[in-house]
């Protein structure tokens, strides 16, 4: 079939204006009915806890949700592209501290009030402040659970390679690691190969030797540094375990480390609350054990690391606002948070939670006595260079051997002195 | 000049047609290399634009601790270039003349050599991390079988051996691709020049040295060049092995990582720095365009005419 030029060129606009006119036809097109919620998330893995939530939600409420998970890495980059160009979810999950508080203090989360979500109103100030802005402190979020990093065993390995006592000080846990070693059992799973499993791993073990809180507290106020000599003593600690790890431990990532202490290949892991579910999914019978870091020297004090994991918030645009209102307080109903317990391993912020896991609820226990700030997360994630950015090929250097833990700590310092106002010019 | 009514309107035409590419070129990339340039010069709060920085992003870029690692990552990508230059073009250009001389199953291992090219590169990483782990990976296994178990090593996870493994594993998978070049640009030249020097006495090295190396100066001009702009940009391989980090500690850290870590920050850590990315994309992008534009340039005036 032949075509006339002029028929031609008029196919050819007649196609771009139909791609001009029907863009923005269809983007303006209402995507939901004025009941239907979108909310997003990180947590691709618990797409199906979600979607079952949602439709319990429902069946109280008749409004639906369209539950959206975004790969974890690239969440804060879709989330905040999407609030900054005006759009984004109804609600959505936040992260803590520095992780999204800059775009609060941009405007783009609705100010949570103790009237919109009562439950907030049982919260310790300490887990309020896990979903605060940074320059405002207004409450953006509804802090859901808290993440505690210790120290987990296998007790069936301890027993196999004849440990009678767990070990309560710094020395008598080399001691024991020492002794598993000489039975070829790997002492410790964790490795060198994945590094912010690392600084996780620095984060359970690094305040028995500075000190825990004291010198978080110090740190904050600017009175002490991270050239701190206690400091440089937990990054040395670190270092001092890369014996007791798997061999070539710089050649094994975060999934098979942690799968060595899961199939019951090494006896200590050292991490926090949230491994346990991978770990009963590669071994459901696993049995688990759990202490807090062993102190410094006999009758020091012990430390629970801990942090709020994230929240809940409302975008500050939405235009279905009694509706997230009433899905944020679905998520901190008692139902949802022991469902979220049970499944997910949650230790929630809500109180009168069952935990049935022996091992979370010992770290659930732990932390009115226990529980210290994950250094990094809690304080010095508000503004760049941050510690964390520093530590992650940081430590890395520091167990292959190629950095000391005391030139460690002096570019930690010099990093976060750059923009952390009592820590300027302190060196 | 005046031109002709059908002229005109075929030139109207002309552009009518190219319009709707014109049109993706110029939104889905001058209008973000643009936009890019602008945001280097800006303040950042996350990914929210503050008042004008002027060349603050510049001037953090270079201090600490941010110089450190753009030194390291430009290194690592000059020696990525060299290496794959010297390694995959060589053993391409190698391969290519044995294909050409090759007097049956041209057609079959012309295949077998480019096939990896077209595998998804996802999968080669993932099957070369398994091949190299440490414990199950059957490199290791066969080193032990061998009686050489002192040669197995954390490939991937040693500071000194991860860049070098990606190398090889680069290698690998696109070593087809000069060969296949490198091959058309032997088919391409005439067997006269071959059959005259042959008349002539001279040997096949010679042949290969005085009449078609000579001759492939321009497959050796795409492909100096293609390598030029991959080495620099090289990301999807170092972020599938190493993650955004260039694990293990920075080894294996390029330029494109560290724009893609500056960013959008790294995973939860919260710690983007949208404006110094930005001003690392503007450092890249004249890097690759100056580098490619006068490389061109250079080669191009060593081709001779056939």
């Amino acid at each position: 079939m032949k075509i006339s030029q002029r028929r031609a060129r008029g196919l050819v606009v007649a196609a771009i204006a139909a791609s001009v006119i029907a863009g923005p036809v269809i983007a303006s097109m209402p995507a939901k009915a004025a009941t239907e919620l979108t909310f997003w998330s990180w947590r691709t893995e618990d797409k199906a806890f979600y979607e079952e939530q949602m439709d319990i939600f429902k069946e109280k409420t008749g409004i639906s949700v369209k539950f959206t998970p975004y790969l974890n890495t690239e969440y804060n980059a879709i989330l905040s592209t999407a609030l900054t160009a005006g759009s984004g979810p109804d609600v959505m999950q936040v992260r803590p501290y520095g992780g999204m508080s800059n775009l609060s203090d941009a405007g783009n989360f609705m100010a949570l009030t103790t009237s919109d979500v009562p439950a907030l109103r049982r919260m310790s100030p300490g887990t309020l402040a896990g979903v605060q802005g940074y320059t405002n402190k207004k409450q953006f979020g509804l802090p859901y659970a808290t993440s505690v990093i210790g120290v987990m065993y296998n007790p069936d390995l301890l027993r196999q390679a004849g440990i009678r006592a767990l070990p309560s000080t710094w020395d008598s846990f080399l001691r024991v690691l020492a002794q598993i070693k000489s039975k070829g059992i790997i002492p410790l799973g964790n490795a060198t190969g994945n590094a912010p499993s690392l600084e996780q791993l620095h984060a359970g073990i690094g305040p028995t030797f500075y000190g825990g809180t004291q010198f978080f507290n110090d740190l904050v106020k600017g009175t002490r540094t991270f050239t701190d000599k206690n400091y440089v003593a937990s990054l040395q600690a670190v270092k001092d375990l890369v014996p007791f790890m798997p061999p070539t431990p710089a050649g094994i990532n975060y999934d098979t480390a942690r799968g060595l202490f899961a199939n019951e290949k090494a006896a200590f892991y050292i991490g926090g609350n949230y491994e346990i579910s991978y770990f009963r999914s590669l071994n459901p019978s696993l049995n688990i054990g759990w202490m807090p870091a062993p102190a410094a020297a006999p009758g020091a004090k012990r430390y629970a690391t801990t942090w709020a994991d994230g929240g809940f918030g409302i975008n500050a645009k939405t235009k279905a606002k009694p509706e997230a209102i009433r899905l944020l307080n679905f998520l901190a109903s008692k139902d949802f948070n022991q469902a979220a317990a049970d499944q997910l391993g949650w230790i929630p912020t809500a109180p009168f939670i069952k935990i049935t896991d022996p091992a979370v609820a010992k770290m659930s226990k732990s932390l009115a006595s226990q529980g210290t700030p994950f250094l990094n997360v809690v304080g010095f994630r508000f503004g760049t260079p941050t510690s964390s950015s520093i530590l992650w090929p940081g430590f890395q250097k520091l167990t292959a051997g190629t950095i000391t833990p005391a030139a460690l700590a002096k570019d930690v310092q010099e990093a976060v002195a750059s923009w952390y106002a009592p820590q300027k010019g302190k060196s | 000049m005046k031109l002709s009514g059908i002229k005109r309107e075929q030139r109207k035409f002309r552009w009518l047609l190219l319009s709707p590419g014109l049109l993706i070129i110029v939104i889905f990339t001058s209008v973000p290399a643009l936009t890019t340039l602008s945001y280097a010069f800006f303040k950042w709060e996350g990914f929210v634009r503050g008042s004008w920085a002027g060349f603050e992003n510049f001037e953090r870029l270079f201090s600490f601790p941010f110089r450190d690692q753009f030194l390291m990552a430009l290194r690592h990508n000059t020696l990525v270039f060299i290496a794959i230059m010297v390694l995959q073009t060589s053993l391409g250009l190698l391969i290519a003349y044995a294909l050409f001389n090759l007097k049956r199953g041209q057609r079959f291992f012309r295949t077998v050599t480019f096939l990896p090219v077209i595998f998804s590169l996802v999968i080669v990483g993932y099957m070369w991390q398994i091949m190299l782990d440490p414990y199950y990976g059957p490199i290791n296994l066969i080193f032990g079988d061998l009686g050489q178990p002192t040669w197995a090593r954390a490939w991937l996870g040693d500071t000194a051996t991860a860049l070098p493994t990606l190398v090889f594993i680069n290698l690998w998978r696109w070593v087809g691709f000069p060969a296949i070049i490198f091959l058309a640009g032997l088919n391409a030249i005439s067997t006269d020049y071959i059959e005259a020097a042959r008349i002539d006495g001279a040997s096949e090295g010679k042949i290969f040295r005085k009449i078609l190396f000579p001759l492939l100066a321009p497959s050796m001009t795409i492909i100096t060049i293609l390598t030029f702009i991959g080495a620099f940009e090289w990301f999807d391989l170092p972020y599938i092995l190493g993650g955004s980090n260039g694990s293990p500690a920075g080894s294996t850290d390029t330029l494109a990582l560290m724009f893609y870590r500056l960013s959008f920050g790294s995973g939860d850590s919260g710690a983007n720095e949208v404006g110094v990315g930005s001003a690392l994309g503007v450092i890249i992008f004249t890097i690759v365009g100056v580098g490619a534009a006068v490389g061109s340039k250079l080669l191009r005036r060593r081709e001779v005419e056939m």
